[in-house]
């Protein structure tokens, strides 16, 4: 006799926020036809409702936070536009107290964790970071005139809240996600089936590949005197291209669920391991936070009067030589810190902004010099190798970056660096050792060839419209080719409770 | 002001500022292009080190809404952007 009555509450606790679970596909399909079916003009209250069901998945504080967050930025943004633009100072007032408001409490917030401070109890909402970044761009842009306060508070919650988005952003900007999101979007065969490409594309990269990645990062990493330095070099590696699979491929689903709905997100990711200098890799890894950065505090403080008097008092005490670099690291070296800051309070996550700040800054200020040494060499700069040795250069720095800030401790991060260059093992590449890292050979050489995949296909996106091509294809290739994919993913991925797909790596920010 | 005194004054600002663009950011042809910050050949650090020396220069200042890639993107647009600003 059957006897297993639903039980709602134990249903829903079972649930979680993520977008790697049977339900989440299941909400997404359901978003989806209900989208479609309501008039245009109503599609962004589907966008908003669903978007509701989603937070309060993960409990009524992940919806607290924003609802809070929202009203501030939209009472701001309110009194900033109807302020005469003359009156400065009011309307200077609004954008630095919502502001400041909005930093002081993600400031709270995050080193309530680093403190563990038990007075204070604040559970960390997911997505925090994201979503009070594109509301104070919101606030300052609407400061600036380069976008209208909304009027609607549900209409602005609704941009803040956004599903996609909301678990690992992109920091999306209003003036951008919002008027695709309130005109209405028409139904469009080419949007779903090429959104449903992109979530499968993501899914590869995070079930297939990332989560497999993880297994021998977090094997070495937790046990790295067992291991020479060439081990952790490539584990270095490994943990680089892990990330990258698991953040764009979250990025990846975020955007094809978009399309699906026939809206574009923000770019995140830009084939980033094809940077041939930092500041480049810099252009194409996290791009919504980098611009960010750039747009609401480089920009800001770079131009500011009082860094302009500084430097024009430099400039003539000391030289304009000296004035220029001074104009060059006071703005970078502040944007890096923060940078660093924002990806976590502790001191590892500070050096890895001193790092990249430093590289970033010393690239400014001697690319001339360089370029002159290159000339100087008769170096070409423009043959594939010279580019090749470029690329791989920055991956390398990119390893290096990996190696601080994983262990958690800069101790372990410093003995790890050591190693590479006084303790390498080479032999521990060939000798099987390497398939005792959590992956056996099996796994670990499917592993490399997804790895091989990847960078194919990313090669091939610099160069054609891959989705364009394949769509082009005979409906026959293409129904086997979709049909080998999703069985691929279905295969290969890492399901089930063994593996914890849930854990992005980017969510926790 | 006669036509002709503000176009030879707007010619002699724009070859001054020429000159102060291409003594500080050598790499850059500022006369090779009308879409220098949409082509990305002026990117976030040329721009703070192209307002940093306006801005001493002729005593300038440059609000955030000024940066926008229309007011930056060719030598002209430079100029006309440092003539209005100076001109209050």
């Amino acid at each position: 006799m059957f006897t297993g009555a639903f039980d709602a509450a134990q249903f829903w606790d079972s649930l979680s926020m993520t977008f790697v679970s049977g339900f989440f596909l299941i909400f997404v399909a359901v978003i989806v036809v209900y989208y479609y079916a309501v008039k245009p003009q109503n599609q962004w209250i589907v966008v908003l409702v669903g978007s509701l069901i989603f937070c309060l998945v993960g409990g009524w504080q992940v919806l607290a936070y924003p609802v809070f967050i929202g009203i501030i930025v939209y009472c701001a943004a309110w009194v900033i536009e109807a302020t005469d633009k003359k009156e400065k100072k009011k309307r200077k007032f609004f954008v630095a107290f919502s502001a400041v408001t909005l930093v002081a409490a993600l400031s709270v917030i995050k080193l309530s964790q680093f403190f563990e401070w038990t007075t204070v109890n604040f559970i960390f909402p997911i997505g925090l970071s994201y979503y009070t970044f594109s509301a104070i761009s919101y606030v300052a842009d609407v400061y600036w005139r380069k976008d209208t306060a909304e009027k609607n508070y549900f209409k602005l919650l609704a941009f803040l809240i956004y599903f996609p988005k909301i678990l690992q952003g992109p920091i999306s900007r209003h003036r951008l996600l919002a008027p695709q999101m309130f005109k209405g979007q028409a139904f469009s065969y080419k949007n779903i089936t090429f959104g449903a490409q992109l979530v499968l594309w993501g899914f590869f990269k995070k079930i297939v590949l990332a989560d497999r990645l993880v297994t021998v990062v977090n094997t070495v990493f937790a046990n790295h005197d067992n291991y020479g330095g060439a081990i952790i070099f490539v584990t270095a590696m490994l943990s680089a291209v892990q990330m990258y699979a698991d953040f764009s491929g979250c990025m990846d689903i975020a955007a094809g669920i978009s399309q699906m709905l026939g809206l574009e997100l923000d770019k995140n990711f830009d084939h980033p391991f094809f940077s041939k200098t930092v500041a480049e890799f810099w252009r194409r890894w996290h791009i919504s936070l980098g611009t960010w950065f750039k747009d609401y505090v480089y920009m800001p403080v770079a131009v500011s009067p009082k860094m302009i008097k500084f430097t024009n008092w430099i400039r003539t005490h000391i030289g304009k030589t000296v004035s220029r670099a001074i104009s060059t690291i006071i703005p970078l070296a502040i944007t890096w810190i923060l940078t660093g800051l924002w990806h976590g309070t502790g001191m590892n996550y500070i050096v890895w902004g001193l790092y990249w700040g430093t590289l970033i800054i010393l690239s400014a200020l001697l690319s001339k010099k360089l370029e002159a040494l290159s000339k100087a060499l008769h170096i070409n700069t423009e043959s594939s190798s010279y580019k090749f040795f470029q690329m791989a250069r920055t991956f390398s720095i990119v390893c290096v970056s990996r190696i601080i800030v994983t262990p958690g401790d800069l101790a372990v991060s410093g003995r790890m660096l050591g190693k590479i260059f006084t303790d390498l093992r080479p032999w521990e590449l060939v000798d099987g050792y390497i398939y005792s890292l959590g992956l056996n050979s099996y796994e670990f050489n499917l592993a490399l060839i997804c790895i091989v995949i990847l960078w194919v296909v990313d090669y091939l996106q610099t160069k054609i419209k891959i989705r364009e091509k394949i769509a082009g294809w005979n409906v026959v290739f293409r129904s086997v080719f979709y049909s080998a994919a999703i069985l691929g993913v279905l295969t290969f991925g890492l399901w089930g409770p063994a593996y914890d797909a849930a854990s992005f790596v980017y969510i926790n920010f | 002001m006669f036509p002709q005194i503000k176009s030879e004054r707007l010619m002699k600002m724009k070859e001054r500022i020429l000159e102060i663009l291409s003594e500080a950011l050598p790499q850059i042809d500022f006369t090779a292009s009308n879409a220098l910050v949409d082509d990305g050949i002026l990117d976030s650090i040329s721009i703070v080190t192209l307002v940093t020396e306006l801005s001493q220069e002729f005593g300038v200042v440059f609000d955030l809404e000024e940066l926008a890639p229309e007011n930056l993107n060719s030598i002209d647009a430079i100029t006309e952007t440092v003539t209005r600003l100076k001109n209050g």
